[in-house]
């Protein structure tokens, strides 16, 4: 490390840009956390001591991890006093390799939505052009990226809530294979698609941020063991040899016809590079969209039951305990929480359950298995990250239908709980690269090939 | 249990009514064709009882102790408040 600047400097200098920053990516600024640990690091190269990879090197935080002391409001009235009790395991792992915390990022309340405009803090403006959205829900956290107030964030990806918005702003946005990063201290949304994943601005910084956070915690028994990905593992693709998309996607009446143009275009380079690329079938978006809203809508409406203001929150007294319930809830949550939960309630009420979540179940069966036929054909499958480019700030809330189907090419590998990047080429809001689960690797591969290719 | 609940007290939200973007969703669904009617094969999420955590309670820290009371949201002559509950 050159010691032209210190770590103190690097991090006023970024705490500063962060304060004056006007595309709304703050919920709290952990100033005091930051500069005392920007010394501890200065002391050690004072002192001729090793450094890590990652010390020193600030970071933000969706405001949905838990990080002990710090004020964890899921950009939500019903949180927007409370105060992390604890700090989430892949947290507390980039603090123990020396990265330093910045800022609680701006996002979508509980993540409940794909542009950051559902918020208390005021909707997130796009890096680019801040008239438009800056991508959900962890938009706070891509904006923050692509405008170097952090080198990288952690956000969090349900059903494409990292991807989208890293593409919106043209960054790097990695879902990893469900269950690689444990979700432990991470704010239930939908549990059996939320991730942990990381949003920076090169491969590079992707792969060290993952291989920190990795690894199986006994907190999260869904997490598993995996083995570092090395940085000359992914250097070379040679063993890259077949490229799918799904054509459905490309052929949809919905898609952007510059998105649609680009998409092609990138699949003639990948082609002249001796690539086998094929044409796959995929289930429609409707379906795909459908199948994740419901399933997560039904998920939600669990995990959020127990915010009801009694232990924790902005609770609101009424005559007795169920209208004390009632009224906090309905006055806290967002309009959009809402509907997710009277959603989610309704799909596993008496009645419904069979004909509506249990089917829901099935088709997600149905989609897992799809993904698995089609890694026995293909390496990669390589899909835009949204049909169109990020909306003005403003449209989105009119129509929430609208804005679920915009989803389309990011939830169904949710659905598989596949490894999924965005990179920030091939289309306006770029590329998603998705390979067989637990294959995270050879994601990273096929983007440093694109990296070179495109 | 024949006493019907209504999506407002099912969710503790007042005045709660089910919303037509979601309800466009939930057509997809019950128009959709399921090539399999067995919900629970293989691509269960289910967590292998082979790898459990050990069944021990670990005491957690005063600071996190600390914290959870101080978030708790109303206290009075050092008692923490919880609303009158009413037996129906």
């Amino acid at each position: 490390m050159n010691k032209e600047i210190t770590c103190t400097a690097l991090v006023q200098e970024k705490l500063d840009l962060l304060k004056q920053n006007t595309n709304n990516t703050v919920n709290a600024l952990l100033d005091t956390m930051a500069l005392d640990l920007a010394a501890k690091v200065d002391a050690k190269i004072a002192n001729g001591e090793p450094i890590g990879l990652l010390e020193g090197i600030p970071f933000g935080i969706k405001d949905v991890y838990m990080v002990q002391g710090t004020y964890t409001t899921a950009s939500s009235e019903l949180l927007k006093n409370y105060k992390s009790a604890y700090t989430a395991t892949a947290i507390q792992k980039l603090l123990d390799a020396g990265a330093i915390p910045l800022v609680k990022e701006n996002c979508d309340s509980f993540g409940h939505g794909s542009s950051s405009e559902n918020t208390i803090f005021g909707a997130v403006k796009n890096a680019i052009n801040p008239d438009l959205v800056g991508g959900g829900s962890s938009g706070g956290s891509a904006v923050n990226v692509a405008k170097d107030y952090t080198v990288f964030s952690i956000g969090g990806d349900t059903g494409g809530s990292v991807r989208q918005p890293a593409g919106y702003n043209n960054v790097y946005g990695l879902k990893p294979t469900y269950g690689r990063i444990s979700r432990y201290g991470l704010m239930a949304y939908a549990s059996s698609t939320d991730c942990v994943g990381p949003i920076a601005k090169s491969i590079e910084d992707i792969r060290i941020v993952l291989n920190v956070m990795s690894g199986k915690d006994i907190k999260d028994q869904t997490s598993y063991a995996s083995a570092e990905i090395t940085q000359d593992a992914i250097l070379t693709s040679d063993s890259i040899k077949t490229v799918g998309y799904f054509k459905n996607f490309i052929e949809s009446d919905a898609i952007d016809a510059e998105v649609k143009s680009d998409f092609l275009a990138t699949i003639e380079n990948i082609k002249a590079k001796g690539i086998e690329v094929k044409a796959l079938d995929f289930f429609e978006s409707e379906t795909l969209v459908s199948t994740y809203y419901t399933l997560a809508m039904a998920e939600t409406a669990s995990n959020l039951s127990r915010l009801d203001g009694t232990n924790y929150g902005n609770r609101i007294e009424a005559d007795n305990l169920k209208e004390t319930y009632a009224v906090t809830r309905s006055e806290n949550f967002s309009e959009e929480t809402k509907r997710r939960i009277v959603g989610g309630n309704q799909v596993l009420s008496q009645g419904f359950s069979d004909e509506i979540y249990l089917k829901g179940l099935a088709l997600r069966d149905s989609i897992a298995n799809n993904f698995e036929n089609d890694f026995n054909e293909v390496d990669i499958i390589i899909s835009p990250v949204t049909p169109s480019t990020p909306p003005k700030i403003g449209d989105s809330l009119k129509d929430p239908h609208a804005m679920y189907l915009s989803d389309a090419y990011t939830v169904g590998f949710s659905l598989g709980q596949l490894p999924t990047l965005t990179v920030p080429q091939g289309t306006a809001t770029g590329l998603q690269i998705t390979a067989a689960k637990n294959n995270d690797e050879l994601v990273l591969k096929f983007a440093n090939f694109l990296k070179d290719t495109i | 249990m024949s006493k019907i609940m209504t999506v407002d007290v099912l969710s503790s939200i007042k005045g709660a009514q089910p919303s037509e973007a979601v309800n466009k969703l939930f057509e997809v669904i019950k128009n959709a064709n399921t090539t399999n009617n067995n919900t629970f094969n293989h691509h269960n999420n289910a967590v292998s009882l082979n790898d459990l955590r050990d069944d021990v309670v670990i005491d957690s820290s005063a600071t996190e102790k600390q914290i959870i009371i101080e978030n708790f949201p109303k206290e009075k002559n050092g008692y923490l408040v919880v609303s009158k509950v009413i037996e129906e």
